[in-house]
């Protein structure tokens, strides 16, 4: 493999590693929290890029606003299902947490392709890049497509806006706190629950955002975050469950890793994140940032 | 304190009324729904039996259990393919489940909770990907179809009927084998261990070997039932080792009843019988599958058989 | 024949004999994806096909009035759940025949239950070539397509047309494999080249950019694509952001049905070259039935669900000329029959390793400025007769059993 390839492989990489970025991102901001494995997460990352889909088929909502607005609506709807569901769940085994945001997973991607289908008419929906980042910039090496290159600095710029409001700010002080020791937090007046609702629905958000993100360039269809949502859990234990900037360097570097070896024999690809997944844990059991899990 | 007699006599009959119904539900089921589908029930049954041994008896929550029942799936299907008999086959489907679980088990017992799920998802992965390139043995995504299944003992296991027989005297064989491991002490410590790990440790235990013996013995009952499986249809597909496979063997325990043992042999038949009657409606199969499971996460974790459990002893 | 010499043959022949069915009725069970990700292309249209060709055989012929019944069942896309399927309405619903099956590895496994229960299987949706090769069975025909007429079809028409040089690529798995081998061997045929040599590609896969810049940076005239349903829309969506169409790279495409280019739109595959046996305005008499069906389904037809239209229409057929719906007798009136329906032209029925064989054409998508009509999608670029389309018997593996 010749040093151009090697750095094309890299930039490739980085665009996959864009999207477990911010899907680890939101994996880990909630099971630090919440103690919950989102399964889910995939499922919501698909709704977010047809909610900017059908935004626009009703509204005519482009891509700028959608960016925006997608998020805010999955978000949402991830804090009726934490108030409605997940809060029933809390002080029992979290394995049913992980069984019940799998339920919802196959519910959602049913429900969808049937929406898809009867409303719309289509297995998979049209999406296409916003005008001002159409066609290709040249980087030295290789005409790159400008959006893929948004795409990389737009997550840079969410993981560590995220990664400054949990670690460097009051609010951030707060949720650290109410993930340590909840019932001492409780004490000093803050209201916990409310902080779990507001978090989970921010996780959720951010898995929206990476969907409204991914609809120009990839398929938007029901399924799209099932395959997807393995890949990112094997990121996730690699980085270590909850550690917020393990899990966005993780991707990156996931990203990349993965990049350079199917470039190598392509047919590994899918596999490779597993091999290295299992190596990890042969090494550091608690991921590669993680700290040991107490039950 | 007097009454406990009465009360265990009480238990151990309504035990052994349970069993006989359970036990003639099983011999007429096939005069009711469709042989194979009878022969599915039992296969699945017997799945969700070896799994909830690790959920609910050692609290393992394993999200890659199709490893094991695919890995034996095809190996049956290749040794069918080669002109076995059916006990080898179902002998050796097994055993390479049990051979597979070694390593796997070796590093996933070493995790704890969420942990744990995750790695058995990725080696369930890794296998699933192996299924799909090593298409000389499985076919890849064509599968294998037209196993021989050659008969024995004056039975013709062309005949749906007597397949489903013998699989019922190999289910009952595998459901008492899970049956010995529960109530035997080593059932008891693994209870112990699930329960409170730390006091396991101080008496003396080492919990990780007990997790690991109860996850291999898990893993080749699974290999069993994915034997079954496969000698039921004569057909193997990637579905075996798919991630569905492994997330639709939890909902059959969850439904049945974690940490009943044979409640989930109830789920299991639930499911497929679900499963079934989707295929004449034009329901969507996604949609409603994924609402019951998250109505059963909801309201009904203790599953049919733990529900019923609870309602007995409240009368009692 | 034409049509009305064909009809009134048929009419007479139900009429002259009395015939001998068994349960006195025929019933035809369409075992499909109705609810997965096949269910758009073939699905509940597909039944919604094989009642209409149902309804239209007892109105021509009138000794059957009353007597043919369509069954639809959901496979689920499963092997397991297929074999159970077709087994149980077999035993259970007296089913005489099985038509479309999508999934190769649900078709094969039907068609292996239908083999020991000798009932006859008209598999439309599912494409592998073991259908005709080494699972062949007296019982199964395979009727629209195959992985070696998509293939063949287009990898020589494009060939021919020009594109002379190619760069492949295909998901790395058995259709993949095989439709990547049948490819190269066309374009070598047909005096092309290919200048690197095809890439195998992880499958499933979302990202090809690796591809796509290797492409710009071979710059063949046609980037050969081998990837199907979701993994192909991936494929295309991606190949117009690379902007290869601006740059002179073509798209040939090994599979492609009418529901991935409504995914994309159609200007995302403007251009693009594939094969396929039927489309909806194919000629006058394509159009009729076309409409006929919109009427009564609410959308345009698939060319898998006309196939399976005409696949039941056949079968019917069939138990008319052999006065019965015993399988052994289907098959023989099936086997060596010539016949041309709105679907299948200039159609002969290979008895050796019961291959359909029917003309079928390659296409080019049309954009939407080119475009006359609502779905209005491919222009003909060349048609292929049905002695060339397909495997030739010498390369089948076929030992029929």
């Amino acid at each position: 493999m010749n040093a151009q390839l090697m750095l094309i492989q890299v930039f490739n990489g980085l665009v996959n590693g864009a999207f477990f970025a911010l899907l680890s991102l939101g994996l880990a901001v909630i099971f630090g929290l919440l103690r919950i494995v989102n399964f889910a997460h995939g499922a919501l990352y698909m709704l977010g890029a047809f909610v900017a889909f059908a935004l626009g088929q009703a509204f005519g909502l482009g891509f700028w606003p959608a960016l925006l607005v997608a998020p805010v609506v999955v978000g949402l709807l991830g804090v009726a299902l934490e108030r409605g569901l997940l809060r029933r769940l809390y002080g029992l085994d979290p394995s049913y947490n992980l069984l019940l945001t799998f339920g919802l997973t196959l519910l959602i991607q049913d429900a969808i392709k049937q929406v898809m289908l009867t409303r719309y008419a289509v297995s998979s929906a049209p999406y296409t890049i916003p005008e001002a980042l159409v066609g290709a910039t040249n980087l030295g090496f290789v005409f790159f497509p400008t959006y893929r290159l948004f795409v990389i600095g737009f997550a840079v710029v969410v993981c560590a806006a995220t990664w400054f409001v949990i670690e460097r700010t009051r609010v951030g002080a707060v949720i650290r706190a109410a993930t340590e020791n909840p019932t001492v937090t409780q004490a000093f007046g803050i209201d916990v629950g409310r902080w779990v609702t507001i978090v989970f629905g921010f996780g959720v958000a951010l898995a929206a955002l990476a969907g409204v993100l991914a609809a120009p360039i990839y398929s938007v269809e029901p399924y799209m975050g099932s395959e997807l949502i393995i890949v990112t859990f094997a990121v996730v234990v690699i980085g270590g469950m909850g550690s917020i900037l393990g899990s966005v360097v993780t991707g990156f570097a996931v990203g990349v890793l993965v990049a350079l070896g199917s470039a190598l024999y392509p047919p590994i690809a899918n596999t490779l994140v597993f091999v290295l997944m299992a190596l990890v844990l042969l090494l550091r059991p608690n991921g590669l940032f993680g700290l040991p899990e107490t039950k | 304190m007097t009454a406990l007699p009465v009360t265990r006599d009480r238990a151990r009959r309504g035990a052994a009324l349970v069993v006989a119904a359970a036990a003639l539900i099983l011999l007429i089921l096939p005069h009711v729904v469709y042989p194979v589908l009878a022969l599915d029930i039992l296969a699945f049954g017997l799945f969700a039996v070896a799994f909830d041994l690790m959920f609910g008896f050692a609290g393992l929550l394993s999200f890659g259990h199709a490893a094991f029942w695919g890995t034996s799936a095809y190996t049956t299907a290749w040794l069918l393919g080669h002109g076995q008999s059916v006990p080898v086959a179902l002998l050796g489907g097994t055993l390479t489940a049990l051979v597979v679980a070694v390593p796997v088990g070796f590093l996933s017992v070493r995790s704890i909770g969420i942990y744990f799920s995750m790695i058995t998802l990725a080696f369930a992965q890794m296998l699933s990907f192996l299924a799909l390139q090593w298409t000389d043995v499985t076919g890849g995504e064509n599968g294998l179809q037209g196993l021989a299944r050659p008969g024995l003992l004056g039975l013709d296991f062309t005949n749906s009927m007597h397949r489903y027989y013998f699989a019922l005297v190999v289910f009952a064989l595998g459901c008492c084998a899970a049956y010995r491991v529960v109530r035997s002490p080593f059932g008891k410590t693994l209870v112990a261990v699930r329960d409170n790990e730390t006091r396991a440790r101080s008496v003396g235990y080492s919990p990780t070997r007990f997790k690991l013996t109860a996850f291999l013995i898990s893993a080749a009952l699974s290999g069993l039932a994915g034997s079954l499986f496969v000698f039921g249809h004569g057909v193997v597909s990637l579905e075996v080792v798919n991630w569905r496979t492994s997330g639709e063997v939890v909902m059959m325990t969850l439904l049945g009843g974690t940490g009943t043992l044979f409640g989930p042999v109830a789920g299991a038949a639930i499911v497929l019988l679900l499963r079934d009657v989707l295929t004449t409606a034009s329901l969507p199969v996604g949609v409603v599958t994924g609402l019951v499971f998250v109505l059963a996460v909801l309201f009904f974790r203790r599953g049919v058989v733990g529900t019923l459990q609870g309602f007995l002893k409240a009368r009692r | 024949m034409n049509k009305t010499v064909l009809t009134l043959t048929l009419a007479l022949t139900g009429l002259a004999g009395a015939q001998k069915l068994s349960d006195n009725v025929v019933r035809v069970g369409v075992l499909t994806d109705l609810s997965g990700v096949y269910s758009e292309l073939a699905g509940p249209g597909s039944v919604k096909a094989a009642q209409m060709a149902a309804d239209d055989f007892m109105k021509a012929n009138k000794a059957y009035a009353g007597k043919v019944q369509v069954v639809g069942v959901d496979h689920q896309n499963k092997a397991d759940v297929a074999s159970n399927k077709a087994a149980e309405m077999i035993d259970r619903q007296n089913v005489d025949a099985i038509v479309d099956l999508p999934t190769s590895s649900a078709a094969l496994a039907a068609s292996e239950v239908d083999r020991q229960k000798k009932t006859v299987t008209m598999v439309v949706t599912g494409g592998t070539t073991a259908l005709t090769n080494e699972s062949c069975s007296r019982y199964t025909f395979h009727y629209a397509y195959d992985n070696f007429m998509l293939a063949n079809g287009t990898g020589t028409a494009v060939t021919k047309r020009g594109g002379s040089s190619w760069y492949i690529i295909y998901p790395n798995y058995a259709f993949g494999q095989d439709l990547n081998r049948q490819m190269t061997a066309a374009v070598q045929e047909a005096g092309g080249k290919l200048v690197a040599p095809s890439d195998a590609t992880p499958f499933p896969n979302t990202d090809f950019s690796t591809y796509l810049l290797k492409a710009q940076s071979l710059r063949p005239k046609v980037f050969g694509t081998m990837q199907a349903g979701a993994d192909l829309v991936n494929v295309v969506k991606q190949y117009n952001e690379f902007g290869l169409r601006k740059q002179g790279i073509g798209l040939g495409i090994g599979l492609l049905f009418e529901t991935d280019v409504a995914a994309l739109g159609q200007d995302a595959f403007a251009g693009a070259l594939a094969t396929v046996p039927w489309f909806w305005n194919l000629d006058e008499r394509s159009r009729e039935w076309a409409a006929k069906f919109e009427k009564a389904f609410g959308k345009k037809p698939t060319w898998a669900q006309a196939g399976v239209y005409s696949a039941t229409m056949q079968y019917l057929n069939a138990v008319a000329r052999a006065k019965t719906d015993n399988s052994d007798a289907v098959v023989k009136a099936l086997e060596n029959y010539r016949f041309s329906d709105f679907f299948a032209r200039s159609a002969y029925i290979r008895p050796q390793d019961h291959r359909v064989l029917l003309d079928v054409y390659t296409v080019q998508v049309k954009s939407k400025a080119e475009s006359k009509e609502a779905g209005d999608l491919f222009k003909i670029v060349s048609r292929i007769p049905a002695n060339r389309a397909f495997m030739p018997l010498s390369e089948s593996k076929c030992q029929m059993k």
